[in-house]
């Protein structure tokens, strides 16, 4: 089962500041204010797999789909399966 | 009609005037046929191509979104049809002269006849765009329209020449042309596109008159040291105020119909390091190559090292074939990919030194080597051979000369020019102020007064320069 919207907003948080070296304000753009480019959002997506347990499948996605938090939690909830 | 020509001018004029005379709902049908008479006056017979390109898409898409299952094998399909035009129209001259070389060909008359058939205008940008849409389609992130908005789509003529490239998700919904008419559509568009005429006509193609001399292929003596290190950079400069000049009339043009394109500049030259410089140059077509090219192939290797400096050099090397079909692009590509291949060993190194990362020494070092990397490729790109190229690049590295062959007014162009690009962040910052200040709307001085001068000033200078007019060079692209 995929965790609540909630533990993904988290763990998008705390794996994007982990990338950027900072802490990540409210609706900060992530890869279209050029903060990450495309491996940044390889590194993130490995992060956030091993936070939340999950396998996220890059082959059908854009790096803007992780521009923001919203927009990270919305992508791993259309997309993300359970490591089984 | 090219941008920068007075018939362009007048059926801008004429389209916009009607397009917001039109009742809405014939603007669309209005647009796709004012589209159609532009790309029609670079020569009858090509129209039909993006109108084909069209086609596949939405035959292509609707395959795709009727057989899911199946979305995969569509959506490949589709793109290899996409990309046999560009190949068949953009590199079979090439192909047949590398065969050719190496004694594979079918002979010279083969040869003579792929290089007769001329060059369809814009279409890297148009099949680059059709290829876009059908990943975005497979990736349900757009909806097939009607084929007349997809043939719109692809034909909107203030882009496709030369872009921006753009994605369906960003200029799709702002076709169907609903919004009301805003006086400050006018204030943008001719912003842009006056600002556009001048960046061409007075700056570009100035310098062209030198550069192309001092690239002349009969020239064989080597240059001095002086001539190859201003002829370089004077092409930098050229090339950049050529393609902005020309981004900057597309922008304009589109809105003054109340459409908005991305942005393809960013001050290329005041990029930190060579990521930086891919952020601020064809931001477009970058933004295009990470997406659809380098992002897929990376994540298959969830960027490994070695993986990962391979595909930047063959992606850099296909973003220089895409430029042109020659082994200049190629070579100014593969360098691009090299410096960043560098730079990402550099990093990864300076990730193992805490006091490098907040290094101004090094930052200053980096921001300096950019520069000279980024001009120092632009000599194979712009070079007719790699004689040429050789000969310039040996001038300006180790076969070091004095003397000068062009005029003073070369060299103090150049320095103007120079300085130009570097005060062009401070001085945007002033002039936003100032718009700013003067508010979103309604008269104001800078509105009343500044502005029309200002704009029968760039006219005047443009139809001062118009003797020099010269074709953009990214439409030969």
């Amino acid at each position: 089962m995929l965790p609540d919207s909630s533990t993904i907003r988290a763990a998008a948080r705390a794996a994007a500041s982990e990338i950027v070296k900072r802490p990540i304000k409210e609706g900060q753009r992530l890869v279209t204010s050029g903060l990450i480019d495309s491996l940044s959002v390889l590194k993130l997506i490995g992060l956030l797999e091993r936070k939340l347990g999950v396998t996220i499948p890059p082959e059908t996605l854009q790096p803007e789909d992780f521009d923001d938090v919203e927009l990270i939690v919305e992508t791993v909830e259309r997309v993300a399966k359970p490591q089984s | 009609m090219t941008f920068n020509s007075v018939p362009y001018l007048c059926f801008l004029v004429l389209a916009v005037g009607l397009f917001w005379l039109l009742p809405g709902r014939y603007r669309r049908a209005f647009v796709l046929l004012a589209s159609l008479g532009f790309y029609a006056s670079w020569g009858l017979l090509f129209v039909w191509l993006p109108l084909l390109v069209a086609g596949i898409v939405y035959l292509v898409g609707r395959r795709i979104t009727a057989n899911p299952a199946r979305q995969k094998l569509s959506a490949g399909l589709g793109i290899s049809c996409v990309l046999a035009l560009l190949i068949v129209f953009k590199y079979r001259g090439f192909l047949l002269a590398t065969f050719h070389v190496l004694g594979i060909s079918g002979g010279t008359h083969s040869l003579s006849l792929a290089t007769s058939i001329a060059f369809p205008m814009g279409i890297s940008f148009y099949t680059f765009e059709g290829i876009a849409y059908l990943i975005d389609l497979r990736q349900g992130r757009v909806k097939l329209p009607s084929f007349p908005d997809l043939c719109l789509f692809f034909l909107f003529w203030p882009n496709i020449l030369s872009g921006p490239l753009v994605r369906a998700r960003e200029l799709m919904p702002q076709l169907s042309f609903r919004k009301p008419f805003e006086a400050r559509f006018c204030f943008e568009g001719l912003d842009r596109l006056i600002w556009g005429l001048v960046q061409k006509n007075v700056i570009a193609n100035m310098l062209g008159i030198w550069v192309d001399r001092g690239f002349a292929p009969g020239t064989t003596e080597i240059p001095s040291t002086l001539d190859g290190w201003s002829v370089a950079i004077a092409f930098g400069l050229q090339i950049y105020f050529d393609f902005a000049a020309y981004t900057n009339m597309a922008i304009g043009a589109a809105r003054l119909i109340g459409v908005t394109l991305p942005e393809n500049f960013r001050q290329p030259y005041h990029a930190a390091t060579p990521p930086d410089f891919w952020n601020r140059w064809h931001i477009t077509l970058s933004r295009w190559i990470r997406d659809y090219l380098f992002f897929p192939i990376n994540a298959k290797w969830a960027g490994a090292p070695l993986p990962l400096y391979l595909s930047l050099l063959g992606v850099m090397a296909l973003v220089g074939l895409w430029h042109g079909a020659g082994w200049g692009f190629i070579l100014w590509g593969t360098l691009h990919g090299a410096y960043l291949v560098v730079y990402r060993i550099y990093e990864s190194w300076r990730s193992t030194r805490a006091g490098l990362s907040d290094s101004r020494l090094a930052a200053g070092i980096w921001r300096a080597l950019t520069l000279v990397a980024i001009t120092v490729a632009w000599v194979p790109f712009r070079a007719a051979t790699m004689h040429k190229a050789a000969s310039i690049l040996s001038a300006m590295f180790y076969r070091f000369s004095s003397g000068r062959t062009n005029s003073s007014g070369f060299y103090a162009f150049t320095v103007a020019l120079i300085l130009f690009c570097a005060i062009e962040p401070w001085l945007m910052q002033k002039l936003t102020g100032i718009e700013d200040h003067a508010g979103a709307d309604g008269p104001s001085p800078f509105r009343i007064i500044v502005r029309p001068i200002a704009y029968a000033f760039g006219l005047l200078l443009f139809l001062l320069f118009d003797e020099h007019n010269a074709q953009f060079i990214y439409s030969q692209f």
